[in-house]
């Protein structure tokens, strides 16, 4: 641990704020969820919840814009430069804490976001091979097609496995060789690490998140009856 | 001079490679090969699939168009029946072409044998009721009908 850790006295700055945080666990939930009604083919449920991680999908990447400071794509996308600059500082022990996503943590979120939101996609075009079971917007598309979109739908899956699996791999890295706690401060929202350009106030405005959340509800539901009105 | 020869020596062969597969597609009814069989059963499910999606797509709009459930649910009380035909012996992974059949599918043969029975008594109901026409009745036979794929698929299909 750098000496400068250990001399700045505690005290726990606010690092996520609570509309990121529910979208966290909402989406765990959600996604371990999908999982069991899709293997189960309980497909009334499994639609549900896709609806439900389309509306967080769609508050996210409103929350990206005008969410508190860490949510914002603006403060934590950075280019190649910083992510391989962060990568080095970590290989040789010189690992400065940043306030919010690091540089690397940002595209993790990036590709994550991004995976999920092809995931959803397909699924919303996917057909069941009985060509009874589909996604509200499958009356698009051909059989054939909306055959690939399940194919996709499911390779998505997979992916999203592989990159959950690596980011509990790297909080537990950091965890275990770091020394530094991420997994509670998605919890309860605030670090208790003195970090350079910590702030005292998010500033998510509590209006905005409404806002967001009508939003993400409306174009979620139009989607799930399938862009009918 | 060497090159053209080559060339035309390919062009048989490949003509050679080609000719009993065409014999083979004119000829379906005496036994198929193992490798037609399981291009027909796909194609004959992919007909299915599509006209039961054509037929959900219907039911889902505001005015479900009649003629359009019933061609669909004859299509597919048409293809039903075939099916079961095809599925000879050694027409499983075996084969060598990409196939989801599963091996139990000739070892539990009666069961699976039962289901496509099942199947072709479920599109035959279907079909009696798209030609009646009352939406709430294909709507209910259309689930039924599904249930039917699905059993079958949950025992006997990879990928699932």
């Amino acid at each position: 641990m750098p000496p400068a850790e250990q001399a700045a006295t505690p005290r726990r700055a606010p690092i996520w704020d609570a509309p990121v945080r529910l979208f966290h666990w909402l989406l765990v939930a959600l996604l371990a969820f999908s999982w069991w009604s899709g293997k189960h083919h309980d497909m009334d449920w499994h639609r549900r919840s896709g609806y439900t991680i389309l509306a967080l999908l769609i508050f996210r990447i409103y929350w990206g814009f005008f969410g508190g400071r860490t949510a914002r794509f603006a403060q934590f996308v950075r280019g190649p430069r910083a992510a391989f600059a962060y990568a080095r500082a970590l290989a040789t022990g010189r690992h400065v804490a940043t306030p919010g996503h690091n540089p690397i943590g940002g595209w993790s979120v990036i590709v994550m976001l991004g995976s999920l939101a092809v995931m959803v996609c397909a699924g919303l075009f996917s057909v069941d091979v009985d060509g009874l079971e589909s996604g509200p917007l499958a009356d698009y598309v051909s059989f054939d097609h909306g055959r690939v979109a399940a194919a996709i739908h499911h390779l998505m899956f997979n992916l999203l496995l592989g990159l959950a699996a690596l980011h509990v791999l790297a909080v537990l890295f950091y965890l275990v060789r770091l020394r530094r706690d991420l997994i509670t401060p998605m919890i309860h929202g605030r670090s208790r690490v003195h970090e350079e350009g910590a702030v005292e106030d998010l500033a998510a405005s509590g209006w905005k998140a409404v806002l967001g959340m009508v939003i993400a509800g409306v174009c979620a539901y139009a989607i799930s009856r399938g862009l009918h009105f | 001079m060497v090159v053209s020869r080559v060339f035309r020596i390919l062009q048989g062969a490949m003509l050679a490679a080609t000719l009993p597969a065409l014999a083979l597609a004119a000829a379906p009814a005496s036994a198929p090969s193992p490798q037609a069989a399981i291009a027909a059963r796909q194609a004959g499910f992919k007909k299915m699939g599509a006209a039961m999606k054509a037929l959900k797509a219907q039911l889902e709009a505001g005015a479900p168009a009649k003629d359009v459930m019933a061609n669909a649910a004859h299509t597919i009380a048409l293809t039903a029946p075939q099916q079961a035909t095809l599925f000879p012996a050694g027409s499983g992974t075996s084969a060598g072409v990409k196939t989801d059949a599963l091996p139990n599918i000739w070892t539990d043969r009666a069961n699976f044998d039962a289901l496509m029975v099942r199947l072709a008594a479920e599109t035959g109901k279907l079909q009696a009721v798209a030609t009646g026409g009352d939406v709430a009745a294909i709507a209910a036979q259309a689930k039924a009908t599904g249930a039917a794929c699905a059993a079958c698929h949950r025992q006997f299909r990879a990928d699932n």
